[in-house]
């Protein structure tokens, strides 16, 4: 009897279970990642999981708003007395999650903590410009910078860690204490990282009543289970294939927009052939935009025309890169000297074949394929081309060290124009792996980056962006789209980096 | 390895003679774990070496600068020698110290600890689904020879080895998850161990999430295996089938049931038992896709990521772990060959 009044019960609830698709009042939010966070520790944090759940965890002294724009958060006004000094004024009455108040002295520990080489902090080198980081008051720091730096504002969302738990001996990488709307629940290593309502949060009681992270490795699984309702969000990084799939459906809110990364070919300007100028811009030409964008990339992202994101304040149309043209670029070759002397279908010159090697990593799929695309599409046209693909670790040493030919890279978290450039593009300049130099872009950069006037960066970066297409030392090939997928029932505005704040309420 | 075989009229030990002798054998075969542990790190060690990119490149990413690697390396001790490298893993581990994960902030054993249950359970149950299957299809195969019965359960056992596990992950999700709504697609229920516990006292539904979370995986992970296994019931039943004490059984006039079960699948369970150990080895490997796919959180998704940080004392735990696991169960086979065929001793 006993056994089957059991029986009848697990029956009922296999039942019940799957009768009601229960109609779901969003009540945790579950978003699928596709990776773990490695770390949860704002300072030394890598992955896009880290980057998307510290951005619950944390407050940084600004946020930044749906158009990349610096607005008070941890800071509540800040003042530029000299172009070398930054004073922020601090929120009052500001609480960590373990009960203990902010103030200037958490926010100096954090940044003077990033800017010791011992952390080993990935994202260290954007703050370097800081000399100096002092707390005037307990709710006063002030900024003495080595040299101007106008993206500065841009870099302080960084989440601010407290220091007295930290010195303590606190895990902030296991156990995160941050002053943000979200405090970690539980964490199950590779699995699920739930979050819950901070509710002593400055901003009052979020609006959400929890998160769940859950990791699913498989980009198509990641997008069944979404489908199959087991996941609320799910956002980029996603494949093409599923993103036109579930672009069709229409009883789910979905956002595709221009995000704030770049697909691009690196050029090595220090290897032969590419040191000319003119070679790389007719190399450039037989690079054919459209059907990468569109066909290996089944259109989530978009044809790019130059250097500037369209999701920048410095962006314009008017700077176009050469764009495809087999038969200028046959004419410019030709210019250069190179044609098919002996009939055998590849260009030579001085009796040696046109030899080309691009590479790029093999975690994606999608980079393989396009490489492998502009391969054949050298090839048709008389270039005897290569392609070497190996997986990041072994790959990356060989772009940094200068070996290679032409790359097939991506950059993300442009919100800056400075981040895409200076780094990049600077004469010596530590991402400069190409050894790109125009002494012109060099002082360009420094204005850019040291103006404080929106107008003249603006006017800096366009010149700039202007030579980079004419010399061609990347060639951007799309601008990577940003998708997000969610249930009618959750209340999201999609920001083009991913954040989850606006399903929080602040 | 095969184990000498006694004509059937030869003396057996007496059972308790024969339950030291197992003992031995046993801490024999335990003993026998040492060098294999040394040999696998150390090809494991030399395969990692090999292996172009470290993981100071991965934890700086693009934004790496020369200085700021050979920082890095220095920190994790990249820069020393390989064998002073190899000698300070073997140190540690005959301490019981696998040491710290480059990437998870934690120690080794506590990463895999947390995981190893998961994968346990998943590798076990698709391994139980692989035995039960391919012994019945197997059975029934060699039993309705020439049938469609027959040709059916073939025609299974084709497409089960020829369907690669991350295809039929996918495409059983999309039927049981996505079409049909009746299983969940991803993630782990309670540990089924602790759901039969709370089964036990009356409870079930952490059971029926546990179940519920492992049927589509576990099915992926040992539909494979059921194929392999039932051919090879098939083939060791028809000939078992064909000898002479199975026509005497008949003649006697036992039951048909008992002739097939006790007389024949017995003895043609022994060749099984063997594979059945090795094909452990194959779900282990198995594993690792299927738990990507369905976001299962064990050893695999961690081996997965390792790798490709090159996080390598991670890499070495994990391996390890494998190894283990996969020595464990084929020690627990060979023992297994006595109960089933008394005529077998061990030495």
């Amino acid at each position: 009897m006993r056994f089957g009044s059991a029986l009848f019960g697990a029956a009922a609830v296999l039942a019940a279970a799957i009768a009601s698709p229960a109609p779901s009042v969003a009540e945790v939010i579950r978003l699928g990642a596709d990776v773990d966070a490695g770390t949860l520790d704002p300072r030394v944090q890598r992955d896009t999981t880290a980057y998307r759940v510290n951005n619950l965890l944390y407050d940084g002294l600004v946020q930044l708003d749906a158009d990349l724009k610096p607005v008070p958060s941890l800071a509540v006004g800040w003042e530029n007395p000299e172009p070398t000094v930054w004073i922020f004024r601090l929120r009052d009455g500001v609480k960590f999650h373990d009960g203990s108040d902010f103030s200037a002295e958490d926010v100096v520990y954090t940044f003077e903590t990033i800017l010791d080489p011992e952390l080993k902090a990935r994202f260290r080198s954007l703050y370097t410009p800081i000399a100096k980081i002092e707390a005037v008051d307990r709710l006063t720091v002030r900024i003495e910078l080595s040299e101007p730096y106008a993206p500065l504002l841009s870099y302080m969302d960084l989440g601010i860690v407290p220091k007295a738990y930290v010195e303590g001996g606190g895990d902030l990488s296991n156990k995160p204490i941050g002053t943000g709307p979200m405090k970690l629940a539980s964490w199950a290593r590779g699995s699920k990282i739930v979050l819950e309502p901070f509710a002593d949060y400055w901003g009052g009681m979020p609006k959400a009543d929890g998160f769940e992270f859950v990791v699913v490795a498989d980009n198509t699984s990641r997008a069944q289970a979404f489908e199959a309702g087991d996941l609320d969000i799910i956002q980029s990084p996603l494949s093409p294939q599923d993103i036109q799939r579930l672009g069709a459906m229409d009883d789910i809110g979905k956002s595709i927009m221009g995000g704030v990364g770049i697909t691009y070919l690196n050029f090595n300007t220090a290897a032969e052939p590419l040191d000319d100028p003119a070679m790389r811009r007719a190399l450039a030409m037989l690079v054919d935009q459209d059907t990468i964008t569109n066909a290996i990339y089944e259109g989530v992202d978009q044809v790019a025309t130059s250097i500037l994101l369209p999701s920048s304040w410095a962006y314009t149309d008017t700077i176009k890169q050469p764009g495809f043209d087999p038969a200028g670029a046959k004419a410019a070759l030709a210019d250069l000297g190179w044609t098919d002397s002996d009939g055998d279908g590849v260009l030579d010159k001085d009796g040696k074949p046109l030899t080309i090697e691009i590479s790029t990593h093999s975690e994606d799929p999608n980079r393989i394929q396009a490489v492998e695309f502009i391969q054949a599409t050298f090839k048709q046209n008389g270039i005897d081309a290569t392609v070497s693909i190996a997986d990041w670790p072994a790959f990356f040493p060989s772009v940094q060290g200068g070996k290679y030919q032409i790359a097939l890279l991506g950059w993300l978290n442009i919100v800056d124009p400075d981040r895409l450039m200076f780094a990049q593009f600077g004469t010596g300049a530590g991402q400069n792996y190409g050894k790109y130099s125009n002494p012109r872009v060099d002082t360009l950069l420094q204005t850019g980056r040291s103006s404080l006037d929106r107008a003249k960066r603006i006017e800096a970066y366009r010149e700039a962006a202007t030579i980079i297409t004419e010399e061609v030392p990347y060639y951007v090939i799309s601008y990577q789209g940003y998708q997000v997928f969610y249930g009618k029932d959750v209340a999201l505005e999609p920001d083009v980096r991913g954040m989850m704040r606006s399903a929080v309420g602040f | 390895m095969s184990p000498p075989v006694y004509p059937a009229g030869s003396l057996v030990a007496k059972p308790r003679l024969r339950s030291n002798t197992m003992l031995a054998y046993t801490a024999r075969r335990l003993a026998l774990f040492v060098p294999m542990i040394a040999g696998i790190v150390i090809v494991t060690f030399g395969i990692m070496l090999l292996l172009p990119g470290d993981p100071a490149i991965v934890l700086l990413g693009e934004d790496a600068s020369p200085e700021a690697l050979v920082e890095i390396r220095t920190a994790l001790g990249l820069d020393r020698p390989w064998y002073v490298r190899l000698a300070a893993y073997f140190a540690g581990l005959i301490q019981g110290d696998m040491g710290r994960s480059i990437f998870q902030n934690q120690p080794v054993a506590d990463a895999i600890g947390a995981r190893v249950g998961a994968t346990l359970e998943l590798a076990l149950l698709a391994l139980a689904i692989a035995i039960v299957l391919g012994i019945t299809l197997g059975v029934a195969a060699a039993l309705w020879r020439g049938t469609l019965v027959d040709t059916a359960a073939m025609l299974f056992a084709q497409l089960g080895v020829s369907m690669p596990v991350f295809w039929l992950g996918i495409l059983m999700m999309l039927l049981f998850a996505v079409k049909l709504g009746w299983l969940p697609s991803i993630g782990r229920g309670e540990p089924l161990v602790e759901a039969l516990g709370a089964a036990a006292t009356g409870r079930f539904g952490p059971l029926l999430g546990a179940i519920s979370h492992l049927a589509m995986p576990a099915l992926t992970l040992g539909l494979n295996s059921a194929a392999v296994i039932s051919r090879l019931v098939r083939s060791t039943m028809l000939e078992t089938l064909s000898q002479d004490f199975i026509r005497t059984a008949h003649a006697k006039g036992l039951q048909v049931t008992r002739v097939i079960l006790v007389h024949g699948l017995r003895n043609a369970l022994l060749p099984i038992v063997s594979v059945i150990g090795l094909r452990f080895g194959a779900l282990l490997g198995g594993a690792v896709l299927t738990e990507n796919i369905f976001g299962w959180p064990g050893l695999g998704q961690l081996a997965v990521a390792a790798i490709s940080q090159r996080d390598i004392p991670l890499v070495q735990g994990i391996v390890l772990s494998f190894a283990l696991m996969f020595a464990t169960v084929n020690l627990i086979v060979d023992l297994l060959y006595t109960v089933i065929d008394p005529r077998i001793r061990l030495e």
